[in-house]
């Protein structure tokens, strides 16, 4: 055994300087390889690879190259093998081959190349695996290419794809688009199944709508729904009571089993309906606009920043029978006048609440005006078809001289002056009132005071009178349609006349018309000019008011909506940037109404408040609303009998 | 100190109080410190104080008191309060009390034929009333009328009462609607069964509307006006014609010759309102504050007649008065619910140091207690008389006698409130503990 391994390491030795010499393989396989190398020392075992198992009960363990049979050698004991064990230093070297049934001492030399194999080196010491790669294939002096073909054509002239490539770039950046600055497209998170949308992005050619979608049944279409779902009879009962549009389509019924549930009489009209739904359906992408409507709104300046305005009602004024259909605040504004459907015509003391005065007019007061003169204590009274003119006993004894001269007339000369002309208006004497009156024909409505307090204008049938010569003038114009209101410019001689649809302003030194204004209303109801004379607010019946600029159009500048009711008046304020409308709806609202000399510059109009605290009266609300000549403070009156003053 | 243990037990914590006070004998109780729960409030406090004062003294009569701590109102329970004003609760707290101000007796309205418009109670021996049925009125007490200033052709607006400790006559100045004032001579200590009829010795005419307010200067020698016509007129209040304004005539009213009067013309006007002034008062020699329609509170130098300095408050004016600390402190009311309080040696702002917001409607007058620096009134068009401490943003106490608006309230005898109002009542409400 042992010279047999001593010359198995010779052989090793011989053939180590080739590396591609079979190495040794892992020790199971040993016997290979020495049956390979050693094929002079034939194993004595000639079985081949069969399993030992055969042999296992066999006495031999197989036939040697004669074929005579190789007995097993004798167990030995295991005792004793150990003790052998124990003894021999050598013992760990030491393996049983069973195919030979003999023992093996591995050399050194063995041990070393199993233990390099273990560590998973190269299993011969002397082998480099990093060795220089040697090029044995001469390059530099081939006297014949790889190939021989000549080079292509293409290779010389420019490509057509590019040119075409470069041609639809350039186009693309003449029409302003920029093909390279194509932001990167990132791969996002995408539905893995796409969803019903997406169909028609794949299609862009041909927008596909989808067909409306159909309820899918649920528990109640079940032909064994849970109780809860089965209407009572009552409530079946009550189904019938109902419109036919209201009444629900179906009624879940209970059935035991799957046979026993009936053909479904609707089925033939559900289908219809289905295949009308599907072609009459309106096949039209709706266009959505995307715009956030809070960004629609014009920016406002707070509330806070235009203070001061009539915000809270602190004083009422109290005694009217009847609702107060007009009220007018004395130009120094201690004073206001009120006018009743009670006949009635009262002063009150602003400050108080106090009514001072009362005169019985015996009719309906449809309008009160103070003369804007603060010196001139003469309030105008409209009633029925009559002007009243009342001293109103105010103001020391030289100004009672001088109003007292205003009033007095004498019936002669009255009567002279009419009598060229059919006399429209005849000035009398009203001794029970310590006044004048004015007769007209026609019924008077409302009265407008020129501010220099001698002239005031009357409607429907529009006359312009003075106080001082006691004379009525009619208007050289020929108007258009029943004048609502009239009034006067704040500063020029010039005269607005309000018709139910549109505003006409005059020259009176020129005696023209300058324009026209077109307030595209139904119906106009009141009409304010501003103090400074080139805006006027007019307010209509159908609850709209219109602000015209005059340099502007002669369309309105803005039209406010605001009020679900007839307005009944609108106010401009002396000297704050204020306006006011009241209406039959209970409120007056207050706006800001900022004119700027600059004339780029347009108005601005910011609502302010909305005053409440009026009740309703036979489906009126707010016949009339003052502003104080000099307090932002507001006066309405109301046909709740109530006249109030919101202060700010 | 005695029971000096903590034994806080949830919510009811316990506080080392001393009570102390400033008032006299029936109303002191004993100063040695005891521990009261915190939850008490100003109810509480007050019930604690009236029993301790009757384990004293059995015949004691409960009283209600007000409390302060560190000078200030105790208006919600002393835990809150110690915890809102950051006083640690360890050491002992000092509360002082006095008796509160409220008034204890409601006495009789003197009925008037028409609204009250003006009271005047700087006498402590009678206190005057305009009434819009042109007539002023001179009372001793509730329901006792003795004088009937007759001679107004229209409503009065204001009366003051010019030298209000005069010994044998009392000057008195009424304003009215007719444009013109009217001085009066009364002798207020003869005694009168029924009311007389004084007529006016001196007439000022001068303004060219209605006269909204007087006021007299402190000697009594000159009193000012205020009047729509946005002027403020000074005049003299002698009896004797002076030699260039001599103006002495018999004037013949309704046929009948009546006494001669004398006319006085205003000596100095003031310009620079342009609105009505609706409240002048004139607490020194030199200066004479108003109060306008145009937002404004103007000090005017007499002297030289010049616009010292102006606060504009945003709201129109009604009423002004100054008093309170060092007579300095400037109260006034107007269009709108607010009692404000301006204080003008507070340098580079106009804002109101003090405002008092409880009434619903105009504010209408306003008076400060002529001894206690921190004591208001104010009247308002809501029917209300509120009693105001500069301690407490709160009221001390609400007077609703009237049923209509209250047009002018007064302080009268430093311990009763005299106010008149749209219900032509005049109501007074006594016995009020104002401490001086």
């Amino acid at each position: 055994m042992k010279g047999k391994k001593k010359t198995m390491t010779q052989n090793d030795d011989e053939g180590a300087p080739s590396p591609s010499e079979k190495l040794p393989s892992p020790v199971v396989s040993d016997y290979d390889s020495e049956s390979d190398s050693d094929y002079e020392v034939a194993p004595r075992n000639t079985i081949g690879d069969v399993p030992l198992k055969w042999y296992e009960d066999e006495p031999h363990i197989g036939y040697d190259i004669k074929g005579k049979k190789i007995k097993k050698k004798e167990k030995q004991d295991k005792l004793d093998s150990f003790l052998a064990n124990v003894d021999d230093s050598k013992n760990w070297r030491k393996i049983y081959d069973e195919y030979n049934d003999e023992t093996i001492e591995l050399t050194k030399d063995e041990i070393k190349l199993v233990r390099r194999l273990l560590k998973n080196r190269a299993p011969h010491p002397d082998f480099d695996p990093y060795q220089d790669y040697v090029d044995w294939f001469k390059w530099d002096d081939a006297k014949h290419p790889l190939s021989n073909a000549p080079e292509p054509k293409r290779r010389f002239i420019p490509s057509k794809w590019e040119a075409k490539k470069v041609v639809k770039y350039v186009r693309a950046i003449r029409n302003g688009y920029n093909p390279f600055d194509k932001p990167k497209e990132e791969d996002g998170p995408y539905l893995l199944w796409g969803d019903d949308s997406g169909s028609t992005e794949k299609a862009n050619y041909l927008s596909y709508i989808p067909a409306p979608k159909q309820k899918l049944p649920g528990h109640d279409e079940s032909y064994n729904p849970p109780l809860e779902y089965i209407p009572t009879q009552e409530e079946i009962n009550a189904y019938q009571l109902m419109f036919e549009e209201d009444r629900p389509k179906f009624i879940p019924k209970r059935f035991t089993s799957m046979r026993s549930i009936p053909a479904y009489e609707n089925a033939m009209k559900d289908c219809f309906e289905r295949c009308l739904d599907l072609y009459l359906c309106p096949r039209v992408r709706k266009k959505r606009l995307n715009i956030d409507p809070e960004s629609l709104k014009p920016k406002l300046p707070s509330r806070k920043e235009l203070k001061p305005y009539p915000i809270t009602c602190y004083i009422e004024y109290k005694g009217h029978e009847d609702a107060v259909t007009s009220i007018s605040v004395e130009a120094s504004g201690q004073w206001m006048a009120s006018g009743s459907s009670d006949g009635t015509v009262r002063i009150w003391e602003v400050e108080t609440g106090r009514c001072l005065k009362r005169w019985e007019v015996g009719e309906a007061v449809n309008c009160v005006a103070w003369n804007p003169l603060p010196d001139i204590h003469i309030l105008a009274v409209c009633v029925g078809q009559d002007v009243l003119l009342l001293n109103t006993c105010l103001g020391d004894e030289e100004e009672q001289k001088c109003i007292k001269e205003l009033l007095w007339v004498d019936s002669t000369i009255a009567s002279d002056d009419s009598g060229n002309k059919a006399p429209s208006v005849s000035w009398l004497k009203d001794d029970k009132h310590m006044g004048l009156r004015l007769r007209h024909f026609k019924t008077v409505t409302a009265l407008e005071w020129h501010r220099k307090g001698d002239y005031f204008s009357t409607s429907f049938e529009l006359l312009i009178h003075q106080l001082s010569k006691k004379l009525t003038q009619k208007l050289p114009f020929k108007l258009h349609g029943l004048a609502v209101r009239s009034t006067f410019h704040p500063s020029r001689s010039i005269f607005f006349v309000c018709t139910k649809q549109s505003v006409r302003v005059y020259d009176l030194l020129k005696t023209k018309i300058i324009k026209k204004l077109d307030t595209g209303l139904r119906e106009a109801s009141s009409i304010a000019v501003h103090p400074g004379g080139d805006n006027l607010i007019v307010g209509s019946k159908e609850g709209k008011m219109c602000w015209f600029d005059m340099d502007l159009s002669s369309k309105p500048y803005k039209i406010l909506k605001c009020h679900p009711k007839d307005i009944n008046n609108v106010i401009f304020h002396r000297s704050y940037p204020l306006f006011a409308s009241c209406s039959d709806d209970c409120t007056a609202y207050v706006f800001h109404g900022m004119v700027y000399s600059d004339l780029n510059q347009n108005p601005l109009i910011v609502p302010l408040e909305i005053l409440r605290g009026h009740t309703s009266s036979n489906g009126r609300g707010i016949l009339d609303c003052k502003f104080h000549p000099r307090q932002p403070w507001l006066f309405t009156a109301g046909a709740d009998k109530l006249i109030k003053l919101y202060c700010h | 100190m005695s029971m000096g243990d903590e034994s806080g037990e949830g919510s009811s914590r316990r506080l080392q109080v001393r009570f102390v006070t400033k008032l006299d004998a029936p109303f002191k109780v004993p100063a040695a410190a005891i521990a009261i729960p915190a939850d008490l409030a100003r109810f509480g406090l007050s019930s604690l104080v009236n029993a301790l004062l009757q384990s004293n003294n059995a015949d004691f009569e409960p009283e209600p008191f007000d409390f302060l701590i560190d000078g200030e109102f105790v208006r919600m329970s002393l835990e809150q309060f110690l915890l809102a004003k950051g006083i640690s609760a360890e050491r002992i707290l000092e509360i002082e009390y006095i008796r509160a101000v409220a008034p204890r007796k409601e006495e009789d309205p003197s009925l008037h034929d028409d609204w009250v418009s003006a009271v005047d109670g700087s006498s402590s021996r009678f206190f005057l009333t305009g009434c819009y049925d042109g007539l002023g009125r001179v009372w001793k007490g509730a329901g006792i009328c003795t004088h009937i200033l007759d001679g107004h052709s229209d409503a009065l607006t204001s009366v003051c009462i010019i030298n209000p400790e005069g010994m044998e006559t009392v000057t008195v100045a009424t304003a009215s609607k007719d444009r013109t004032l009217r001085l009066w001579k009364l002798n207020i200590e003869e005694p009168v069964n029924h009311p007389m009829r004084v007529r006016a010795y001196k007439i000022l005419r001068g303004h060219k509307s209605s006269v909204q307010t007087v006021a007299a200067q402190t000697s009594g020698e000159m009193v000012c006006s205020a009047s729509w016509d946005c002027t403020i007129n000074l005049w003299q209040t002698n009896d004797f014609p002076a030699e260039d304004d001599l103006v002495s005539k018999k004037r013949k009213v309704g046929g009948q010759v009546e006494e001669s009067l004398v006319e006085g013309e205003a000596f100095t006007t003031l310009v620079g309102h342009t609105q009505c002034v609706s409240s002048v008062v004139w607490p020194q020699r030199e200066f004479i504050y108003s109060a306008s329609w145009d937002h404004s509170i103007r000090k005017w130098d007499v002297e030289t007649g010049k616009n010292l300095t102006d606060i504009f408050c945003g709201k129109a004016l009604n009423c002004l008065d100054i008093g309170g600390e060092a007579s300095a402190l400037i109260a006034a009311g107007g269009s709108d619910p607010v009692l404000r309080i301006w204080d003008p040696r507070k340098p580079g702002t106009s804002a109101p140091v003090f405002q008092f917001a409880s009434h619903t409607s105009w504010v209408s007058a306003c008076k400060w207690h002529d001894s206690s620096l921190f004591h208001l009134l104010s009247a308002s068009y809501d029917g209300k008389v509120m009693l105001w401490d500069l301690r407490t943003a709160w009221p001390l106490s609400v007077i609703e006698s009237h049923t209509d608006k209250v047009l002018s309230a007064d302080w009268w005898k430093s311990d009763s409130v005299i106010s008149g109002g749209a219900d032509s009542k005049l109501c007074i409400s006594s016995e009020i503990p104002i401490v001086r």
